[in-house]
């Protein structure tokens, strides 16, 4: 009764964070619907009367997408402040940028966060069966970047196979990668070109404007070549058709009278490739976006064979594979294996620092107080990242060992606090007992107090384990693929956070449940003794 | 054996123990009584290291304590818990070993007797007080007045040369009292050298050779039990034996 009431649970939760692809109305996602044959969906008509356009976008992607404007702190700056600016203008509203997280855009805009999202956001299969994409207002080069002494890669995504390559997660490079390299995926832009002069990755495929300003200023990476074209272009809710066509217009108005390519200028991002956005067509569009079938020996817009059979709508959610599954099943075994190699570390170090700070020297006691309260006191997320990216010039940990070690450090802190509860929980008279037959009080603390410390404390560690194989999940920002980030990964290939999401809480649950049933049984016979 | 020479020990600015010299010989029970406060625990702590003292000195055999801090008396500390047992009020046995467990541990972890050996010890003490119907039973299964015998077992273990016992039977439920009381007597009669603190007259009257009376920190009486109990020279021990 207990799992059904969890997995209820799960299920809200999954669906109101993931929304629902599938079942919006206007699932003609994007291609210039003949708009005659349409009833007004009234969304013009709600931005015009609230005088305001929301755009979407995080101010973290950087220059020259949406930045702080160095000049002006606190206003925003870039390419695409200037593009929504220009966009609500042809509206004849205002443009107000909101800021999202970059990866939970696609859940924003679905719970009218915003109206549209504007912010380097690629057109890629997965994404078309979940938004509206206009037409493009950037075009830009799938850059493939490596080490200047590896000569191993040639500019062809043939040659990749086998190597390891970073891009960003969910990325129309990794869609291009699929299938041809192992990929890596972060979730930043710096990180990808530092792992590959670590020599972490063999190599780096991402958005050309990105490898200018965070791969080519690094003196150790050399720029391979391009191996396809992507689209940046807006994305609304299939639902509000009537504003998707009204800023298509605009983008079109704002394109011929060559005020985008002003705009890029100021950027510098502007070259021959922007020169097909002037004649951009239907027929462009709906090879964009995949829709057409593909003629023989056309791989598509999109790069990448289409996946599933041929003749299913690209915009229809996928089942999940057992291929899939299979994945997910291995995602578990990683978070598992994680966090009993984290805790294997967490439990001795955390005990030495128990011990430490209340038998130990004044100097060591004072060094293990500041040990403990250093990692309480900040994030792990951060911690992660300092021993990942931060350290790697000393020490090049790989993602695993860094994974284990960022997180037993940290889980250590934590396991003293609960080991010197349990040591102070001892009656004294143990110790006192011990003592007076002649033990040292080394002696006297591995034989008799940690013992029956460590059996006080059994039922927290138990607790702290569980918590551990949750926080696992945090590692993913570096590069780990454990349980969760298979689910996102996933989420993306089926369009659905429902089934995946589900799954993904399902194997937490089947991991975390037995051990709440140990810790409720450990707590209880300690209570009877 | 042992000799408490000019002892003071201080509780921050209150002084507990002020200028105690005894000595006590080998072969003899002495029973320690005197009011409540009065500073018997804390003189039988010093004595095993438990508590450190302000000022005076305590000597076991060769072996000397002097005031200040457990480390600087480290090596004797060790010899002389070593060679004095201590038998707590509460028994304080480790709550995660068996009877026998308890009894064995300290032979085979601090002076390296082997298990087997230690096993066979371990079994003929507690069969000595009593207990080897018990030899398997944690702590919380068992009667104050078994774990009790356990801890005087445990003691014995290590051969001790004296016994501090503090108050063995004061938290006993009054009808398990006598059958520690009778192991002690059997102890006594076998020459063990004990130091007890008790409120057990009838027990110090018949089991001790010498009794101390310890109020306000002094020994204010010293002599045969008889002599102390019927005869005090001090008021104080006449108002503490009810003989006002
Ligand atoms: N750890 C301590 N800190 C401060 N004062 C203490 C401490 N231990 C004992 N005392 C004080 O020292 C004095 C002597 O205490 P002690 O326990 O030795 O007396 P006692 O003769 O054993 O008494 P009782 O018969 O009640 O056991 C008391 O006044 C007590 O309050
Ligand atoms: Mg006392």
């Amino acid at each position: 009764m207990g799992l059904a009431a969890c997995m209820a649970v799960a299920a809200i939760a999954v669906q109101s964070c993931g929304g629902n692809g599938s079942g919006a109305p206007g699932r003609d996602a994007g291609a210039a619907a003949p708009s005659g044959a349409r009833r007004p969906d009234g969304s013009l008509a709600r931005v015009r009367a609230a005088g305001v356009l929301r755009w979407g976008g995080d101010v973290q992607g950087g220059a020259p997408y949406v930045y702080d404007d160095p000049d002006h702190p606190g206003q925003n700056k870039g390419f695409e402040v200037d593009l929504a600016i220009a966009l609500a203008r042809e509206l004849g509203v205002r443009a107000e940028f909101v800021q999202n997280d970059w990866s939970a855009l696609v859940p924003s805009l679905e719970r009218n966060t915003f109206d549209v999202i504007l912010n380097g956001f690629e057109v890629t299969r997965p994404r078309v069966g979940r938004v509206r994409f206009s037409p493009p207002y950037y075009v830009f080069a799938a850059r493939l970047m490596a080490r200047r002494d590896d000569a191993r890669i040639r500019a062809d995504v043939n040659s990749l196979r086998g190597m390891r390559i970073g891009t960003l997660t969910n990325s129309f490079s990794e869609e291009v990668l699929k299938g041809h390299a192992e990929i890596v995926g972060y979730e930043g832009t710096e990180e990808p070109y530092a792992d590959c002069v670590a020599g972490r990755t063999d190599g780096v495929l991402l958005d050309d404007i990105i490898a200018t300003i965070y791969g080519v200023p690094k003196p150790e990476l050399r720029v391979v070549g391009d191996l396809a074209d992507g689209f940046y272009a807006i994305a609304g809710r299939p639902a509000d058709e009537d504003l998707g066509v009204a800023l298509d217009a605009a983008l079109a108005r704002i394109i011929a009278s060559g005020e985008l390519e002003r705009i890029l200028k100021r950027e510098n991002i502007y070259n021959d490739r922007q020169l097909g956005l002037r004649t951009w067509s239907a027929d462009d569009q709906r090879r964009m976006l995949g829709l057409s079938p593909a003629a023989p020996g056309q791989t598509g817009a999109l790069g990448g064979p289409p996946p599933g059979a041929a003749g299913v709508s690209s915009t229809a959610p996928h089942r999940m594979t057992l291929g899939q599954v299979w994945m997910f099943i291995q995602g578990a075994g990683i978070t598992l294996l994680l966090s009993i190699l984290a805790m294997g570390l967490a439990v001795p170090l955390g005990l030495a620092l128990a011990v430490s700070r209340l038998y130990g020297p004044k100097f060591v006691a004072r060094l293990a107080d500041l040990y403990v309260e250093f990692y309480r006191g900040t994030p792990v997320l951060l911690q992660l990242y300092v021993l990942y990216y931060g350290l790697a010039s000393i020490i090049r940990l790989d993602a695993v060992t860094a994974a284990v070690l960022g997180l037993g450090m940290n889980y250590a802190a934590y396991e003293a606090e609960v080991y010197r509860a349990g040591i102070q929980a001892v009656p004294k008279g143990q110790l006192e007992a011990a003592l007076s037959l002649g033990m040292t009080t080394p002696l006297a603390l591995r034989r008799v107090v940690l013992p029956q410390a460590f059996r006080l404390a059994l039922p927290s560690v138990t607790n702290d384990f569980i918590a551990l194989l949750k926080d696992s999940s945090l590692v993913s920002v570096i590069t780990v693929v454990e349980l969760t980030k298979r689910m996102t990964i996933v989420a993306v290939d089926t369009r659905s956070y429902v089934v995946p999401g589900l799954l993904c809480a399902f194997l937490y649950f089947a991991m975390s449940y037995p051990l709440s049933i140990l810790a409720k049984r450990l707590e209880e016979r300690l209570a009877r003794s | 054996m042992i000799t408490i020479d000019k002892l003071q020990k201080k509780f921050g600015d209150r002084v507990v123990l002020s200028d105690i010299s005894v000595t006590f010989e080998k072969g003899k029970v002495v029973s320690l009584i005197g009011p409540s406060g009065g500073g018997k625990s804390t003189l039988l702590r010093c004595v095993n290291g438990l508590e450190t003292f302000d000022a005076g000195s305590i000597t076991v055999d060769d072996l000397k304590l002097e005031p200040g801090d457990a480390k600087k008396n480290k090596h004797a500390l060790l010899a002389i818990r070593q060679r004095v047992g201590m038998v707590f009020q509460q028994w304080n046995l480790f709550s995660h070993r068996t009877a026998l467990g308890n009894v064995m541990e300290a032979p085979v972890h601090v002076k390296g007797v082997s298990p087997a050996q230690a096993t066979e010890r371990a079994k003929a003490l507690l069969d000595r007080v009593g207990l080897s119907h018990r030899m398997g039973a944690y702590p919380h299964e068992m009667s104050g007045g078994e774990q009790q015998r356990v801890a005087i077992a445990r003691a014995l273990a290590m051969d001790p040369e004296a016994l501090l016992l503090d108050e063995p039977t004061s938290a006993l439920d009054p009808e398990r009292v006598g059958e520690v009381l009778d192991v002690l007597r059997k102890l006594a009669k076998e020459g063990q050298t004990m130091l007890v603190v008790t409120h057990e007259m009838r027990f110090a009257r018949e089991a001790s050779h010498r009794t101390l009376v310890l109020h306000g920190g002094a020994i204010i009486e010293d002599g045969p039990p008889e002599q102390v109990m019927d005869h005090p020279t001090h008021e104080r021990t006449r108002a503490f034996l009810g003989k006002g």
